[in-house]
């Protein structure tokens, strides 16, 4: 009776940590994709599309990515401040 | 900017749209392209969610990188310029004006 129970805890014991072990490394995972940020697109790859406002002096416009999709080649030129040089 | 603006009128005839993007606002931004004479839009990233899209958001600044795109008419990203070589879009501009580019 004494074994059997001792059996039965020593297997629930093994597994919970194989339970714990398998899903560390998922949760561990998780985290990282959390924290690490989206790598810059490379050439040859898709532009991620955007919509975004401009003010043109009167009104508040908005411009897609997409609005140029077989019409025009672009450049998107990021900037860091207003104002702070070129 | 400025340098864009110097070629605008080369990238216009190879069919290309400038368009600036920052973390400012729409009115900042706006008050900057008058200033130093911008006729293209500059956009406003408010918030960073297209910044951090492009993973070239700065946590230190709250910012983005400095980075030109040239994107095809297909969408597809055919050159890019980072940090201070995004400065000269000399390269950009001379890729325009290659003949396949021109269609």
């Amino acid at each position: 009776m004494q074994n059997r129970l001792a059996n039965t805890l020593a297997e629930s014991l093994l597994s919970c940590v194989l339970a714990v072990a398998t899903v560390a490394p998922a949760v561990a995972q998780g985290k990282q994709a959390d924290s690490g940020m989206t790598p810059m697109p490379k050439v040859g790859d898709m532009a991620p599309d955007f919509t975004l406002k401009y003010f043109d002096g009167n009104d508040l416009k908005e411009i897609s990515l997409s609005q140029y999709r077989g019409k025009k080649n672009l450049v998107v030129a990021f900037f860091i401040f207003a104002f702070t040089g070129g | 900017m400025q340098a864009l603006q110097q070629d605008l009128k080369r990238l216009d005839a190879t069919d290309t749209q400038v368009l600036g993007v920052s973390m400012d606002s729409a009115f900042a931004d706006k008050a900057f392209a008058d200033q130093i004479g911008v006729t293209f839009p500059l956009l406003s990233d408010w918030g960073g969610d297209v910044t951090r899209k492009y993973g070239i958001y700065v946590d230190k600044y709250k910012a983005a990188r400095r980075v030109n795109f040239l994107i095809g008419k297909d969408g597809k990203i055919l050159e890019e310029q980072v940090d201070k070589d995004a400065i000269d879009p000399t390269k950009i501009v001379d890729t325009c004006e290659r003949p396949k580019m021109k269609n």
